[in-house]
């Protein structure tokens, strides 16, 4: 059986980290997690994409056994690759820059309310002001990561903008991940 | 993006939900443009969210400013429970 122990990760990471090992995993994996909202995440995420969650309560934590329902293997060969959504901007189209702004904040919420998610978000260019600090997003990207999308700023953008230290959703990444993702994708939506 | 107990205000066009965002956040009061969610008919697409601490002050600024919304709701549970008809 497979083990992942997420205790002490920050959300969104218990959810990405679980994500990752089910694509990897197989059979069962056990996740060791800390109660409150990794906990709820997890399992909300898990079971929306067709696992079967058994939890067990230990002493300062739960322990999970996921395992595969019929269901995972017809979404996966549906499905079949990644689809990457490529944020180049903090705004969506061209035109009055307040009306990109905003149609950009619209969209990122509105995916929000969406059942089929894109399964990496990645931000480059003036797109990571979107997820730093102050940027209007933020729930929004949260409350994706925690349905197990990967939200990726690039790093050298980041410092561009000095913003580095105010990464305030998702993770940091480089043009080779970057790059990579792009090219593995089964589909790439670009904004 | 609407959690329990949140207000919801509509408006009849995107110039006016814009400008009211525009007033709430030079009176720094906690907002939020949002899509209009999709239970509430919305023309522009858009709505205004606000918990309960800021309502007051929130519709009293509209008010003096003549942005009233259309319509405002109150998320209860799963539903919109529109409150009054003349805001």
């Amino acid at each position: 059986m497979n083990r992942l122990d997420v205790r002490g990760m920050a959300c969104p990471l218990p959810v990405v980290s679980v994500k990752r090992a089910l694509e990897s995993a197989r059979g069962e994996l056990r996740v060791l997690l800390d109660d409150g909202a990794p906990r709820e995440n997890v399992k909300r995420f898990a079971e929306g994409r067709g696992y079967l969650v058994q939890e067990e309560q230990l002493e300062g934590g739960f322990v999970f056994t996921i395992s595969g329902a019929p269901m995972r293997e017809i979404v996966a060969a549906e499905r079949a690759g990644t689809t990457v959504m490529l944020f180049g901007a903090d705004r969506m189209g061209d035109g009055p820059e307040e009306l990109g702004r905003l149609l950009m904040k619209n969209f990122i919420m509105t995916l929000v309310e969406l059942k089929d998610l894109p399964d990496r978000m990645l931000f480059v260019n003036t797109g990571v002001l979107l997820t730093v600090a102050g940027s209007e997003v933020i729930e929004a990207l949260e409350a994706l990561g925690n349905r197990g999308v990967e939200v990726l700023s690039c790093g050298l953008c980041l410092d561009f903008f000095k913003k580095k230290e105010l990464l305030a959703a998702g993770g940091v990444t480089n043009m080779l991940t970057i790059a990579e993702s792009l090219l593995q994708a089964r589909s790439v939506v670009r904004l | 993006m609407v959690k329990d107990g949140d207000y919801v205000a509509i408006f009849n066009s995107i110039h006016r939900v814009m400008e009211a965002e525009r007033l709430l956040k030079d009176k720094h009061l906690k907002i939020l443009l949002i899509p209009a969610p999709r239970a509430l008919a919305a023309d522009c697409g858009l709505a205004l969210r606000y918990a309960e601490d800021v309502r007051v002050e929130v519709e009293v600024a509209l008010a003096e400013a003549g942005l009233l919304p259309r319509d405002v709701y109150r998320k209860s549970g799963e539903a919109f429970e529109k409150i009054g008809e003349d805001l």
